[in-house]
C-alpha cells in the first residue's frame, strides 16, 4: 500500500512540477518514472499511477475551473452529449488516470524486465 | 516471459496515446482527439479564463511602434487606445483585435476565400466552390490591386495586418482560441488580402442578391402585362430615403433599353419560400429643432445575422488627430459605425441591384468562346485549387467572360448555366475605398463626411450624418451603375455590348439630403428616391414598412432625448399589420367560423399591431397572412408548395389587391374546381391557422415564444449558441427576426459641451466561450436597455469603478 502511495505522489509530484511545458502525454512519463521506482507489482503500478495521473489532470483543470466558476466546463459539457461541468473534471480525471496508470504499469514492467536481463 | 509483459504494456500505453491523439469521425462532424482537447495543459481547459476577465500584460513590447501606446480596457472589456501617431492606433486595434478575436477573423476570410474545406472538410465543398465561382477571392484580388495604387493607405493596412500578426507569432498551440483545437487547426498570418475578403464578405451578404431569374421566368410564364400589374416597383404609399425637392431638375438619366435574354429560363429556379427575404437597418439623425436640448441626435441600428462571437467589436482610437469611438469589423481597420468629438455617422444598406447574369452565346460546344456582337472571343480561365481536409485538393477551372464569371457552368441543370456574373465588387477599386471609414473618423465637417465616402463603392450604403454644430445629412453612397430602363431586373443578353452598364451614377446625381426643414434624416433600406429620380434602378427587396412608420415618428417627434430616441428603435409596432389586419378581417367570412374562430377573431380586431414579446394575439395574425399570402400566389410556387418558380409578389402588393382587386383572378386556386375570391382565400387562410394551433396548442403562446431568437455560434456549435425571447418583428423598428435582428443599438447625442452616446448589441467583446465577456452584453440587450459608453479624452477620465484593466505598449 505505501508503495503504491509512492507511486502516485511521484507521477503527481512530477507532473505538478514540469507538465505545465510539456506535451499532454507527458502524464505517461511520469508515471513510467515512478512505476520503475516504487511499484511491487502490475497492481501497484497500474493503481498507482491511476490514482497519480487523475489527481494530476483533475487538479490542474480544478484550478482553472474553479477560477472560470465552471463557464467553460459547463459549455463543454453541453457540446459532448450534454454532460455536467463535474462530467467533464470526471472525463479530464479518468484520461489522466489512464495515461497515469499505463505509464506506471510499462514502468514497472521494464524495471523487472532490466533486473532480469 | 517478461520481456512480452514489458513489450505488451509498452504498446498498449502507446496504442492509448496514439487513440487519445487521433480525432473521432463522427458523420460530417468530427470529435476532437480526447487527449488533446481535454488535457489541462493545453487542451480546451487553457481557454477558460479567470471569471474577472482575461489576465493582459501590463507591458508589452510590439514590434514596428513609432511611439507607446496605452490600451485602457473598460469594464465591458472595451479597449480605449491612446497612441501618438495614427498608425500606431491601427496596429494597436490590429493587435487587441486579433487578441479577442482571431478565430472569427480567420473564419469570416476563409468563407470569402473558399478556404472553408481546408479546415472543414468535404461538407463545405460546394460553398467553397461557389465563392470562388462567384469570384470572391478575384474580387479580392482586385480590391488589394486598387488599394495598392495609395501608398498612404497600404501603409495605414499594413501597420494593421502587422499588430494582428504580432498577437499571432507569440501565440502557442495551448494559447489558441479554443475553435481552433476543436477544429483541429491553427491559425495563419493575416495579410491585406484577407481584409479585402472580409470586405468581399460584408458585400456578398449585403449587395450579392438579387431577382434576375425568379423575374424573367415570371415576364415569360405571365406576359407583359399580367408582369407589370403583380411587380410593381414603386409602392405609392412608400417614404423614400431622400424626396425630391427639384434637385434633379436637368439631369438625364440613361436613355434606351436594353435586351432581356432570349427564353432561355427553364422554370428551374427554386427558392424556397420558408424565410421572408430579410436583411434591414435603421438610421437617423435629427436636427436640434426637435430635440430637447437643442443638439444634434444620431441613431443606427443594422440589422444583420445575430451571431457569437458578435459581428462588431467596440473601442475607441484616440491620437492627436483624433478621438474616435464605435464598433468595427473584425480584419478592417478603422471604425464602420461611430462618432468623434465632432460628428457622429451610420449606414444601413442601400439595397440597389449591383449584381446582374448575361445569358453567353458560345461560338463552341467545348464553350471556350463566345460571341458579342458578331465577333468571338476565348473565355479566359482561373483554376481554383480547393483543398479539402482528409483528401486530394479539387481543381476548378472557372471561365471568365468579358462580363465575369460563369458561375454555374459546372452545374448543367442550373437556370443561370450559361449565364455571366456581373457584379460591380468585381471591380477594381479606387484606391482610397479602403480608407473611406479612416477619413469618416478623423471627420470634423460636413465637408469632410462627403469627400471621406466620395470614394467608397461597395456594398452601397446610407450614410447618415451628423455634427455638433448641428447639422444632418443623409447620402446614399456606392458605385451603382447608371442603368437603363429595367436593365438588370431580368437575366440579359450578354451577346450584345449595348447591354452593359453604361456607367455610373456620377457622386454629384447620387441621392442625398442636407439639414432638411422638416429636422431630419433617415433611412430603413426603403428606395432611395421617388420615382421622378432620373436614374433607374431596382432591388432584390426594398423595405415597404419601417420607413414608413419611422417616417411618421420622426415627424411626429417633439423635444426628442436619448430615451425618446430608444423608444424608436425598440418600437415594436407593425406598419403591416396595420396596413392588412383590417382588410383581412373585412374579408373574413366570420359565419364561417366556430365558436373558437369567433373568438379568436374578436381578439385580432383588438389587437394594436404591436409585435411585444408578450402577445398572444401576434402569432394568429403571423400565421394568418402567411397562409394567405402562400395560398394565393399558389400560381408562383412548385408542385410541393415550398419553392418558389416564379418571383413571389411583394407581400405590400398582395394587401393592396385583397383591399382593392378581391376578385382578381390569382385569388383562384389552381386545385379547386371552383373559382375562389379573396373572401375565399383569407376564411380558408382562417381557418388553416385555427387548425394549425389546434393541432399545436404549445404554440399558442407569446410572440417571443413561437418565435424564439436565436443567436448562433460561427460555426454553428448548439452549445455555443444562445437563445432569447424577446418582441419585434420583420416589418418593425425593432426588427427582429429568428436569425436577424439589430447588431448594434447606438444613440449618439453631439451636445454642445459634450458628446454622448449609449449603445449595445447582443454578444460580448470576447470571442472566447470560456469568457465572461463572450456574452455579457446579451441580456441588456435582450431586455431592451443601453450601456453609456466611455468616451474619453485621456486614459484617466475612465471611472476607477469602469476600469477593467490597463496596458501599456512600447516599441521594441
Amino acid at each position: 500500500m505505501k508503495n503504491l502511495a509512492f507511486v502516485s505522489a511521484t507521477t503527481l509530484s512530477t507532473g505538478l512540477l514540469i507538465a505545465a511545458g510539456l506535451p499532454w502525454w507527458s502524464t505517461t512519463l511520469f508515471g513510467a518514472l515512478a512505476g520503475w521506482l516504487w511499484a511491487q507489482s502490475n497492481r501497484q503500478g497500474f493503481w498507482g499511477g491511476f490514482v497519480g495521473g487523475l489527481l494530476l489532470w483533475l487538479i490542474f483543470a480544478l484550478v482553472r475551473d474553479v477560477d472560470n466558476e465552471g463557464l467553460l466546463s459547463t459549455r463543454i459539457g453541453a457540446l459532448f452529449m450534454g454532460l455536467s461541468r463535474w462530467g467533464v473534471l470526471g472525463i479530464t480525471g479518468l484520461l489522466g488516470g489512464f495515461l497515469g496508470a499505463m505509464g506506471a504499469l510499462t514502468g514497472y514492467r521494464a524495471r523487472v524486465w532490466w533486473r532480469v536481463k | 516471459m517478461r520481456g512480452v509483459l514489458f513489450a505488451l504494456s509498452l504498446v498498449l500505453t502507446l496504442g492509448l496515446v496514439r487513440l487519445l491523439h487521433t480525432p473521432i469521425p463522427a458523420g460530417q462532424q468530427r470529435i476532437p482527439a480526447l487527449g488533446s482537447f481535454f488535457n489541462p495543459f493545453s487542451g480546451f481547459w487553457r481557454n477558460a479564463e479567470p471569471a474577472r476577465g482575461p489576465a493582459l500584460p501590463a507591458e508589452v513590447r510590439l514590434p514596428g511602434l513609432r511611439g507607446k501606446v496605452e490600451v485602457v480596457y473598460d469594464d465591458r472589456l472595451v479597449p480605449h487606445i491612446f497612441a501618438e501617431h495614427l498608425e500606431d492606433a491601427l496596429r494597436v486595434q490590429g493587435y487587441v483585435t486579433a487578441q479577442h478575436r482571431l478565430w472569427q477573423m480567420d473564419l469570416a476570410a476563409r468563407r470569402a476565400a473558399g478556404r472553408l474545406s481546408e479546415v472543414l472538410g468535404e461538407r463545405t465543398l460546394e460553398l467553397d466552390r461557389i465563392a470562388r465561382r462567384r469570384g470572391l477571392p478575384f474580387a479580392a484580388e482586385n480590391a488589394l490591386r486598387g488599394w495598392q495604387r495609395s501608398a498612404e493607405g497600404m501603409r495605414l493596412l499594413e501597420a494593421y495586418c502587422a499588430g494582428v500578426n504580432t498577437w499571432i507569432a507569440q501565440l502557442k498551440p495551448a494559447d489558441y482560441p479554443l475553435e481552433f483545437k476543436l477544429l483541429g487547426y491553427a491559425p495563419e498570418p493575416w495579410s491585406p488580402l484577407k481584409t479585402a475578403l472580409i470586405v468581399e464578405n460584408m458585400a456578398e451578404t449585403l449587395c450579392g442578391g438579387e431577382n434576375d431569374l425568379l423575374s424573367t421566368a415570371a415576364l415569360q410564364a405571365l406576359g407583359r402585362e399580367t408582369f407589370d400589374y403583380l411587380y410593381p416597383e414603386w409602392n405609392p404609399r412608400q417614404q423614400p430615403i431622400v424626396p425630391d425637392t427639384g434637385q434633379w431638375r436637368g439631369i438625364r438619366g440613361t436613355l434606351g433599353t436594353t435586351v432581356t435574354a432570349p427564353g432561355n429560363t427553364q422554370r428551374l429556379s427554386a427558392r424556397p419560400v420558408a424565410e421572408e427575404y430579410f436583411r434591414g437597418s435603421n438610421n437617423w439623425a435629427v436636427a436640434g429643432a426637435k430635440t430637447e436640448s437643442g443638439a444634434a441626435i444620431l441613431c443606427n441600428d443594422p440589422h444583420l445575422t445575430l451571431s457569437l462571437p458578435s459581428i462588431w467589436f467596440q473601442l475607441q482610437l484616440r491620437t492627436p488627430e483624433m478621438n474616435c469611438y464605435g464598433v468595427s469589423l473584425q480584419g478592417v481597420p478603422g471604425i464602420i459605425i461611430g462618432f468623434n468629438e465632432h460628428v457622429a455617422w451610420g449606414v444601413t444598406n442601400a439595397g440597389h441591384d449591383v449584381a446582374d447574369w448575361y445569358r453567353v452565346q458560345w461560338a463552341d460546344a467545348a464553350r471556350t468562346r463566345y460571341v458579342v456582337d458578331g465577333q468571338e472571343e476565348p473565355v479566359q480561365w482561373r483554376v481554383e485549387t480547393i483543398g479539402v481536409r482528409g483528401r486530394a485538393p479539387l481543381l476548378d477551372s472557372v471561365r471568365y467572360t468579358r462580363w465575369g464569371p460563369m458561375t454555374y457552368d459546372h452545374q448543367p441543370d442550373h437556370p443561370l448555366h450559361h449565364c455571366a456574373f456581373r457584379w460591380v465588387t468585381h471591380d477594381e477599386p479606387d484606391p482610397n475605398e479602403m480608407r473611406s471609414f479612416l477619413f469618416l473618423n478623423l471627420a470634423k465637417t460636413y465637408d469632410d463626411y462627403r469627400e471621406a465616402i466620395a470614394q467608397y463603392e461597395a456594398p452601397a450604403q446610407n450614410f447618415v450624418f451628423a455634427t455638433r454644430s448641428g447639422e444632418v445629412a443623409i447620402t446614399v453612397q456606392g458605385k451603382l451603375p447608371a442603368r437603363r430602363y429595367e436593365q438588370g431586373r431580368f437575366v440579359l443578353d450578354g451577346s450584345q455590348q449595348a447591354n452593359a452598364w453604361p456607367g455610373f451614377i456620377p457622386n454629384e446625381h447620387l441621392p442625398a439630403q442636407r439639414s432638411p426643414t422638416r429636422a431630419f434624416v433617415f433611412s430603413a433600406n426603403q428606395h432611395s428616391t421617388p420615382p421622378s429620380y432620373p436614374y433607374y434602378y431596382t432591388s432584390r427587396d426594398f423595405d415597404d414598412y419601417r420607413g414608413r412608420h419611422l417616417y411618421d415618428r420622426l415627424t411626429a417627434l417633439q423635444h426628442a432625448n436619448a430615451d425618446s430616441m430608444a423608444s424608436i428603435q425598440l418600437d415594436n409596432f407593425s406598419q403591416r399589420a396595420a396596413d392588412a389586419l383590417p382588410v383581412l378581417l373585412r374579408l373574413l367570412d366570420r359565419s364561417a367560423l366556430n365558436d373558437t374562430g369567433k373568438q379568436w377573431a374578436a381578439e385580432l380586431e383588438k389587437w394594436d399591431y404591436r409585435y411585444e414579446a408578450t402577445s398572444t394575439v401576434a402569432p394568429l395574425y403571423e400565421v394568418w397572412f402567411d397562409t394567405c399570402y402562400l395560398r394565393t400566389w399558389d400560381e408562383m410556387l412548385d408542385s410541393s408548395g415550398e419553392k418558389q418558380v416564379l418571383l413571389l409578389p411583394e407581400r405590400w402588393r398582395l394587401i393592396e389587391l385583397l383591399d382593392k382587386a378581391p376578385d382578381h383572378p390569382f385569388f383562384d386556386r389552381r386545385d379547386t374546381p371552383q373559382r375562389e375570391t379573396a373572401r375565399d382565400i383569407v376564411t380558408d387562410a382562417f381557418r388553416r391557422m385555427q387548425a394549425f394551433f389546434e393541432k399545436n396548442p404549445e404554440k399558442r403562446t407569446a410572440w417571443s415564444k413561437f418565435r424564439p431568437v436565436s443567436i448562433r455560434h460561427l460555426a454553428q456549435i448548439e452549445a455555443f449558441s444562445r437563445e432569447v425571447e424577446v418582441g419585434g418583428h420583420n416589418t418593425a423598428l425593432n426588427a427582429q427576426t429568428r436569425t436577424h435582428g439589430p447588431s448594434w443599438r447606438v444613440i449618439v447625442e453631439l451636445g454642445p459641451t459634450a458628446v454622448r452616446a449609449r449603445g449595445v448589441y447582443p454578444g460580448g467583446q470576447s470571442g472566447n466561450p470560456g469568457s465572461r465577456f463572450y456574452d455579457d452584453l446579451l441580456d441588456t440587450w435582450a431586455q431592451g436597455r443601453y450601456y453609456d459608453l466611455f468616451f474619453l479624452k485621456t486614459p484617466e477620465e475612465l471611472p476607477s469603478a469602469h476600469l477593467f484593466t490597463q496596458q501599456m505598449l512600447l516599441p521594441q
